[in-house]
């Protein structure tokens, strides 16, 4: 808000006193903003069974408010549910359908939320109404037997609209999930890295600005208050002058500005001198598109049809500006905090909001008009050009249908694809041994060697499974193969809704492949999709 | 019903958790998570502690709770809601404070473990404290955001909560606060700390107890005097407050004291102005007319830049990516007209609260009229004060974020948190002490959580590396000198008696509680007081430590007698066996010396302690023994503190305010 501009009382107090639902929401919002929000209060998932794993994952999609959830699961609830799964009565649910028992315990979470229980199998809805699932946002299907979660991940996969599918895998203390998807586009990632300042090249009014401060002749408390990027801006012009045009490039030269810097001072405690010194690096570093986006760029076609995705016409656009404008991005118009007196600082974040301003004209002129790209999203895309993400997904199982890729990243990451493929020998078990309803119960094990024999089944002939890593592994699932242990289910429940709410908002950046976590030894990976 | 979990931890274990007797501490985000999974993994009894009540910002996470729960206390409701799910747990829930005195060492002693669901540092690090003492293994945790951490600690084995420094909050100049605040983060702590305590906060009675048991103590009589004024020009408006008929003339009453005459009267000390620029008194009547100037600017007019200048000030870096969507909610500005009209609102609601039975209402970030009030009674005073910018001056919304640090909490962190948890709490049980990690979960999409392994125990660390021992006794018997007598005879420095180059009888000891220095050889004075006037009574520690720090300190936990001791038996009885204090490592090389620290002016008449410091953790003046160093090397110039005034020993002499 400008200076001078008031607000009514109203609307100042409404911010103080904020409806139901931002308070309900504000601990959250303060990540993901209200479009954040509104992109999760309009999404479905199903899942594909009511385990406490899944249930675990629901919960933590229920609390901060999504649409819609399904449950599809056809099982009647164990002994072993009733003691381990949180969303489910007790010892009243056992004998009763999983889906229905979890589904009101799951509403009374968040009465915003909308729950439904389909005791189909997912078989059953793959073979009469596949549309179905077409209907979703995100599918979670926590260990589904693999020849379905196969036929499911190929029904998907055809589709390039479909829904993600996120596969996770669970046997005592470890675990692995991994998002099935084409594409995945990101304007808000929320990147660490911040926009740049151009205090390497200066726009003409930010250069007309340091170089109308008058260091020399200023009070001594405006002095150390001067904004430390006029202070860069100055310092470097005056630099180049000196050194026939050239930023300073050697160590040395480095160190003889910063000395320069030093010298500006005139009380030792000038806060606003500590910070110029401090960045002193982005005034010799050169603005360059970041090499994320060059990528991005090369793999735009060309040409671009009216029809092809909003984001890519706003990478084509892009593409152009940096072209046209010495290779640099439209300018963000933030303007970090420093120390700086109000007077200055409201003067620096003009400036840079005005060259926004001007950079988002020269920006919209290159957009194909044909892609009607809403202006807000244009917006938001220009606030955060720096950092936009477009992540190339896989479908499921296509590391495992590929023993050459298996034996290399056996060969970088033994531990992690180790657990990766004992993981994936109980799935090959489990196809062939159908288990009994009741876990534990008249339960048949695998021994061993026998997931030795299938993981090694996936890998090239002369390749063998690691000992000691694929040893660990095997034998913890040999242990307890269909443990789902609350705890495990609380981390994977935790995990898996935070990576399903950012492929939900499309901010931040989700994991691409598998995620292998070992919860006995506490540690996470990823391997490559 | 039990099968996963006890094929999987392996029956021995599993049924020892029936009988483990786990404190869980707090039962909010975190607290709620870990409740469900301690029920589920099969532990048996579980004490539950939270002195919060329900709000509706909590439900987006805190799932034991619906929205009729709000307002309930956390601890009661999520004790009632996870225990239906297993008749065989009892669960033994606690509202109240983790630091009231009854919640002492032989109160930890009953626990096998103890897991941290804290918000807060100071409650962690007592904690920490009582488990380092008590040898209880804890586990620590936090989440921010997408950020979280679990810490496995146990004594002698793994690193204390407090082996690594934390960064403590910033501490402001008690002047600063109540004088002469330059910043905005300075109105907000006068605003919350001590303006709501005076209006809304214990009863006055109890300051004035407070104040007369100082004079008791020997404290500056001017001193008192000027805080005993104070207090009963508080009174009026205290009972305005309370009383029905008075209530819509209440906030002018304030309004009046603070703004006006108040400040009027710190003007009339033309020294503290000399170098700095004046208040102006703010006039109830003409703002609400809108005729009132402020600097040249009319009251409906003046608004703001939306400069955060404090944004770091409370020392709590807020996530990256969060404070961008923070700003734009909270820095709305307001016209000094608006902060006059929330400052009236606010004000009366909260009287009508008084007067609906309320006693107290201290200041709570999810508690609307009191982040109201907060909010405008701070922004009042910076517009007073001209603070942030001459000709214009800005407000800031952004009071509840500085005031209540408001962190960005969301279920999925919290629910990998509270796994992790658990795990590492069956590493402990297990014994399986080489799995013990330190886990953090981190931004990095790619590699979700970061494990390192334990560190030892820092060997300079002031809490673990005491020698920690229950003294029974009664306070109001136990002479400070009877004490350090009987301990100075029974305890083997160092041990095992290597240690030749100290005649024991020549140990001479100093003695602090906490941070505060109660004798030195030198200074004999409180020898024959009792611990009860000195403030060492029940949950508190008295640490015993030789003159020279060759040794570590003794910290002997001030505990109740035994119930069937003998009336007439001796007033304390020491632990047994004594805790034995172990040889100091040598120091390490000095930390760099910290910049000069800012002196204030010669002291003026203004200059007083605050009688509420227990209640103003940020407003704690020369607290510190001295700077950078522990306990044992008391600074040449004494600084004793009790009841939060301090005695100097010369008059006119020169503090180091911060």
């Amino acid at each position: 808000m400008a200076p001078g501009e008031s607000q009514s009382i109203e609307s100042a107090t409404a911010t103080i006193r904020p409806d139901n639902k931002t308070r309900r929401y504000d601990r959250q919002l303060r990540l993901w903003a209200a479009t954040g929000q509104a992109a999760l209060e309009s999404c479905r998932i199903l899942a594909l069974s009511a385990s406490a794993t899944s249930t675990s994952i629901l919960k933590n999609l229920v609390l901060p408010g999504i649409g819609h959830f399904t449950i599809l699961d056809p099982t009647v609830t164990s002994g072993a549910d009733a003691g381990n799964n949180f969303f489910l009565d007790g010892p009243n649910s056992i004998g009763k359908l999983r889906a229905s028992e979890a589904v009101p315990l799951l509403c009374e979470l968040n009465d915003g939320v909308e729950g439904r229980a389909d005791t189909r199998s997912v078989q059953e809805v793959l073979e009469q109404d596949p549309s179905f699932f077409l209907s979703f946002t995100v599918i979670i299907a926590h260990n589904l037997a693999s020849p379905v979660l196969n036929k499911l991940s190929a029904l998907l996969w055809s589709n390039e609209s479909a829904p993600a599918l996120i596969v996770v895998r669970s046997s005592g203390f470890l675990s692995e999930f991994f998002i099935q998807f084409h594409e995945h586009d990101i304007i808000e990632s929320h990147s660490e890295s911040a926009p740049s300042l151009r205090i390497d090249s200066p726009f003409q009014s930010l250069l007309d600005d340091a170089l109308a401060v008058d260091l020399a002749n200023m009070d001594i408390t405006d002095h150390g208050h001067v904004p430390f990027v006029l202070i860069l801006v100055r310092a470097m012009h005056d630099w180049k002058k000196e050194h026939g045009g050239n930023p300073p490039k050697t160590y040395e030269e480095k160190q003889d500005f910063k000395d320069t810097l030093g010298l500006m001072k005139r009380k030792p405690d000038e806060e606003n001198f500590d910070e110029a010194l401090a960045q002193a690096y982005r005034a010799w570093t050169p603005t360059a598109v970041p090499s994320d986006l060059i990528k991005l760029f090369a793999a735009l076609p060309d040409p671009l049809s009216s029809s092809a995705p909003p984001f890519s016409h706003l990478l084509l656009a892009l593409k152009k500006f940096t072209e046209q404008h010495d290779g640099h991005l439209p300018v963000a118009g933030k303007v970090p905090d420093m120390k700086a007196d109000t007077k200055q600082y409201v003067a620096l974040q003009r400036l840079y909001r005005a060259q926004a301003a001007a950079d988002a004209v020269a920006y919209r002129a290159l957009l194909d008009p044909a892609a009607c790209v809403p202006d807000d999203v244009v917006d938001l895309f220009l606030k955060n050009a720096h950092a936009v993400r477009r992540l190339q997904g896989a479908q499921w199982g296509t590391l495992d249908r590929d023993p050459t890729k298996l034996a290399e990243s056996l060969d970088m990451f033994p531990k992690e694809t180790a657990t990766h493929l004992a993981l994936a020998a109980l799935a090959a078990w489990q196809t062939m041994h159908p288990q009994p309803p009741e876990p534990g119960v008249n339960e048949v094990r695998p021994s061993a060697e026998e997931l030795s024999g299938l993981a090694a089944r996936l890998l090239p002939a002369d390749v063998e499974l690691p000992e000691k890593e694929a040893g660990d592994a095997i034998g913890e699932i040999a242990r307890a193969p269909s443990a789902d242990l609350p705890n495990v289910a609380a981390f994977l429940g935790g995990l898996v809704a935070q990576e399903a709410i950012k492929m939900i908002t499309k901010q931040y950046v989700p994991v691409n492949g598998y995620c292998v976590a070992d919860l006995v030894e506490t540690w996470t990976s990823t391997l490559a999709p | 019903r039990s099968t996963h979990a006890r094929a999987i931890l392996g029956p021995e274990l599993f049924d020892q958790l029936a009988n483990i007797k786990v404190l869980l501490v707090g039962a909010g985000g975190i607290g709620c998570e870990l409740l469900k999974n301690i029920v589920l993994t099969g532990f048996g009894n579980i004490t539950l502690l939270d002195l919060d009540t329900i709000d509706l910002s909590n439900l987006n996470r805190q799932f034991l709770f619906r929205k009729k729960d709000v307002k309930q206390s956390k601890a009661m409701v999520a004790a009632r809601t996870a225990a239906s799910f297993n008749p065989n747990v009892c669960i033994t829930p606690i509202h109240g404070n983790i630091k009231d005195p009854q919640y002492d060492l032989a109160w930890y002693s009953h626990f096998d473990l103890v897991l941290n669901a804290l918000d807060n540092l100071d409650a962690r690090r007592h904690v920490n404290k009582m488990c380092m003492a008590g040898n209880i293994p804890l586990v620590e945790s936090g989440t921010a955001g997408y950020l979280g951490q679990v810490q496995p600690l146990l004594k002698d084995r793994t690193e204390c909560f407090d082996c690594i420094p934390k960064p403590t909050p910033k501490t402001f100049p008690v002047c600063t606060i109540r004088s002469t605040p330059s910043q905005p983060i300075h109105c907000i702590v006068w605003a919350k700390s001590y303006l709501m305590s005076q209006l809304f906060g214990e009863d006055e009675e109890e300051l004035s107890n407070e104040l007369d048991e100082a004079l008791k103590a020997g404290e500056n009589v001017q001193e008192i005097n000027t805080l005993r004024k104070e207090a009963l020009a508080f009174r009026e408006v205290r009972q305005a407050l309370r009383s029905a008929d008075q209530a819509s003339g209440a906030a002018r009453l304030v309004f009046e004291k603070v703004y006006d005459r108040d400040i009027r009267n710190l003007l009339s000390m033309e020294d503290m102005w000399r170098f700095r620029d004046k208040p102006i008194p703010l006039n109830f009547d003409s703002i609400k007319k809108d005729t009132f100037l402020l600097r040249g600017q009319k009251a409906s007019e003046a608004a703001v830049a939306t400069k955060s200048a404090p944004a770091a000030a409370n020392g709590n870096a807020t996530t990256n990516g969060t404070t961008e969507s923070a700003k734009l909610k909270d820095q709305r500005s307001l016209s000094l007209r608006d902060n006059w009209e929330i400052f009236v609102s606010s004000t009366e609601k909260l009287a009508i609260r008084l007067q609906s039975g309320e006693e107290t209402i201290s200041f709570d970030k999810d508690d609307d009229d009191t982040l109201s009030f907060v909010t405008a009674a701070a922004n009042l005073r910076s517009a007073a004060y001209g603070i942030a910018g001459k000709s214009r001056w800005e407000l800031l919304m952004r009071a509840a974020e500085m005031a209540g640090n408001i962190i960005p909490a969301i279920a999925t962190t919290n629910a990998i948190v509270s796994g992790l948890i658990v795990l590492q709490a069956l590493h402990i049980l297990r014994k399986s002490y080489d799995r013990l990690r330190n886990v953090h979960i981190q931004f990095k999409p790619a590699v979700p959580l970061s494990a390192v392994i334990v560190s030892s125990p820092n060997r300079q660390c002031g809490v673990c590396r005491e020698a920690y021992g229950l003294l029974r006794c009664d306070p109001a018997r136990t002479t400070l000198g009877s004490v350090i007598e009987a301990v100075v005879a029974k305890t083997r420095w160092g041990g095992d008696g290597t240690d030749v180059d100290i005649e024991m009888d020549e140990v001479v000891v100093n003695t602090f509680e906490g941070q505060r220095l109660l004798s030195d050889p030198d200074f004999d004075d409180n020898l024959e007081r009792t611990l009860e006037s000195l403030g060492v009574t029940r949950g508190r520690f008295l640490s015993i430590q030789d003159e020279d720090s060759v040794f570590q300190p003794i910290s002997l936990a001030i505990a109740p007698l035994p119930e069937d001791h003998p009336a007439n038996g001796p007033a304390f009885v020491l632990p047994s066996p004594m805790p034995i204090p172990a040889r100091r490592p040598p120091k390490p090389k000095e930390p760099t010396p910290l910049p000069a620290a800012v002196r204030t002016p010669p002291r003026h008449s203004l200059k007083r302690a605050a009688p509420d410091d227990d209640d103003v953790e940020t407003m704690q003046p020369a607290k510190k023994v001295a700077k950078g160093t522990l306990p044992g090397t008391p600074s040449k110039r004494r600084q004793l503190e009790h009841d939060g005034v301090v005695v100097l020993d010369a008059e006119g002499e020169v503090v180091d305010d911060d």
